[in-house]
């Protein structure tokens, strides 16, 4: 007698996914969800972020004057009506310039963290999953690039090839992925125990299958936490090869050139030096905020499910503040 | 252990091979030729005789294969001997050892400074975990770890050099001088070893011996000091010399702005002055010692911890 019910489909990749597909958040839920039950220094660092971003997006808009223009007969003003935060030892408006260097301040960083992470994240999960010489390479690059401090790496290339975007952003690469791998390679061995690999292994799911559909994804969290910490030091460090004339060139202008600039006239108009760096600050603060609070949501689960667990057992600090405090 | 050692010597010796390479390239790297280049950085003048340069060639032996060069320059580069600065024509090696030294100080000063306010901070915030104590130590160290030390060097100046007077700007001729770079660089520093405190100080307060010793009849600032203090050092210290190895070198903003004759200050002027002899010199100095301590930090880290064994690092 004929089955009633149709016969389970039957495929040559039996590890796809078969039946209608289950309802997963996309990212603004996620982040609407991820908002509530988290401290209020998260949300106040979202909302800070996206002022900076919105308002760095609109620039060409919204941007009062020309960051070019100069004004010699209107040096060093005092904020006023026509520029609300004074003008610089150029006479030019201090607000445009300040909204058309974050442009350069947020794009180089995030230029530089985009390529840590996915270098960080790609060489950690192999290191993971592949074991033997390929971990042992990976992992004793870390050790010792971890230890460079970026500015020394940025001066060395400088000496190398000059200044340059690609100097700048090369810089900041080369120590800057190892500890993204290293968190990585410390999540890629805890999940890589999980039945559900074992699972998706024995149904003969390809390597990189496992790694995307399963090792990346569950790693997520943490990684973005880490990303959001790493954004803030990357500003930082960004605006102190400026300021010491070795980052953004002239006639492009960021927040630690606009630093550098106005040196000379600290005493004369304090705001010239001293907003550039606030928004240095501020942007820098937002993230952290924002990192630290994902940061602290992930690491209050996993307390409770090592009081649950063997007692005694060393946890490991992965994402933690101490890999964050790699930060010079 | 053995393992341990022999594993990280390997890799000691590669990191300062590639290292050594990198920086012998450095006068060759880019266009032009090297001879020309090196003329240029020593008498500042743009119109050069080709029979200078040629000269100059021959006498450094710059036509010689490259393979040869890079020997002969390791055989005096592990020897200490970097050659004459172009720009003070004194050896390398009398320009760094004070600008060490100067930084030792300076990395020193700062990260005691931050160690000494981050203690008690860290301590007091895990000890009232959640409450509202927490809550602002953890937005001042998040606040500390945002703040460009570029940023609050310069404002430092501003009040405390230029409208109170209490403090010189900038120098380093005495002990008044250490103050604002010290607390300038320590803000950072500050932050998070706040932060590894807290979170390595709140890890030891869960664990059994100390509900132990409480029930033992311990006061609760006894057991904090014998118990928890002496358990969650170690990250700190980790974190510490990590940092006190990053500061060596890495310290050239406030150098810099300072006027700190410092290690970081003596790399940025020969790299902007590109007086390559220093650079070279300064570049293999500050990323061994980088290495070193780092992995003789990990060596004590497993001395002072046997439940960590190195082994598996």
């Amino acid at each position: 007698m004929p089955s009633l019910t149709a016969p389970p489909p039957t495929t040559r990749e039996p590890w796809r996914r078969v039946g209608p597909p289950s309802h997963r958040p996309n990212i603004f839920e996620s982040l609407v969800r991820g908002i509530g039950g988290r401290h209020w220094t998260f949300a106040l660092g979202v909302a800070m972020l996206a002022l900076f971003l919105l308002v760095l997006v609109l620039t060409p808009w919204i941007a009062p004057h020309d960051p070019a223009i100069q004004d010699l007969g209107n040096r060093l003003a005092g904020p006023s009506a026509e520029h609300w935060l004074g003008t610089d030892h150029m006479g030019r408006d201090v607000l445009s310039r300040l909204m058309w260097g974050g442009r350069f301040s947020v794009t180089i960083a995030g230029i530089t963290l985009a390529i840590c992470a996915v270098s960080g994240v790609i060489l950690g999960a192999l290191a993971a999953r592949r074991g033997g010489w390929v971990d042992e390479l990976v992992m004793r690059a870390v050790d010792v690039l971890v230890c460079f401090p970026d500015v020394v790496v940025a001066l060395f290339l400088i000496a190398l090839f000059g200044t340059g975007y690609g100097t700048l952003i090369a810089a900041l690469t080369i120590a800057g992925w190892t500890p993204f791998a290293r968190l990585m390679r410390g999540l890629a061995l805890e999940i890589n125990a999980k039945d559900y690999v074992e699972a998706a292994e024995v149904l003969g799911s390809p390597k990189w299958f496992i790694l995307f559909r399963h090792v990346i994804p569950n790693a997520l969290p943490p990684v973005a936490a880490m990303s959001f910490l790493r954004f803030g030091h990357k500003l930082i460090t960004v605006g102190a090869l400026s300021y010491l004339g070795l980052g953004v060139q002239p006639p492009d202008s960021d927040w630690g050139a606009m630093l550098l600039d106005a040196q000379p006239y600290m005493e004369r108009a304090p705001w010239v030096g001293i907003l550039p760096g606030a928004a240095i600050f501020l942007a820098a603060l937002s993230v952290t905020l924002i990192g630290q609070g994902l940061d602290k949501k992930k690491k209050s689960r996993r307390r409770r499910s090592v009081a649950s667990g063997a007692p005694g057992a060393p946890t490991p600090v992965h994402g933690s503040a101490l890999d964050e405090g790699e930060a010079l | 252990m053995l393992m341990f050692l022999l594993r990280r010597s390997l890799v000691l010796s590669v990191t300062l091979l590639v290292i050594s390479v990198l920086a012998f390239l450095i006068p060759y790297a880019g266009e032009g030729d090297p001879a020309r280049k090196i003329l240029q950085a020593r008498v500042n003048d743009p119109g050069l005789e080709p029979a200078q340069v040629e000269a100059l060639t021959r006498e450094l032996g710059l036509d010689r294969p490259i393979f040869v060069q890079y020997f002969d320059w390791l055989k005096q580069a592990v020897t200490g001997d970097f050659g004459f600065s172009y720009t003070s024509r004194t050896p390398v090696g009398e320009l760094v050892t004070p600008a060490l030294s100067v930084s030792i100080t300076l990395a020193l000063a700062a990260l005691l400074l931050a160690l000494v306010f981050a203690l008690p901070l860290g301590i007091a915030a895990a000890t009232r975990r959640g409450g509202r104590l927490d809550n602002a130590i953890t937005f001042i160290s998040q606040s500390a770890v945002s703040a460009p030390e570029y940023w609050v060097g310069p404002v430092l100046v501003l009040v405390f050099a230029r409208y109170l007077g209490w403090l010189p700007s900038g120098g380093w001729t005495g002990p008044a001088f250490i103050v604002l770079p010290a607390v300038a660089l320590s803000l950072r520093p500050l932050g998070y070893f706040t932060q590894v405190t807290r979170a390595a100080m709140s890890e030891v307060l869960a664990a059994p011996y100390i509900t132990a010793a409480r029930s033992r009849g311990l006061s609760f600032p006894v057991t904090l000091l014998r118990h928890g203090l002496r358990n969650s050092m170690l990250p700190v210290m980790t974190l510490f010399s990590f940092w006190f190895a990053g500061l060596l070198g890495g310290a050239v903003v406030i150098e810099v702005i300072f006027n700190v004759p410092g290690m970081g200050r003596l790399l940025y002027t020969a790299v902007v002055n590109n007086d390559v002899p220093v650079i070279q010199g300064g570049l293999m100095l500050i990323l061994t010692l980088a290495v070193l301590i780092n992995t003789v930090t990990d060596l004590l880290y497993s001395v002072l911890n046997p439940a960590i064994k190195v082994t598996n690092a």
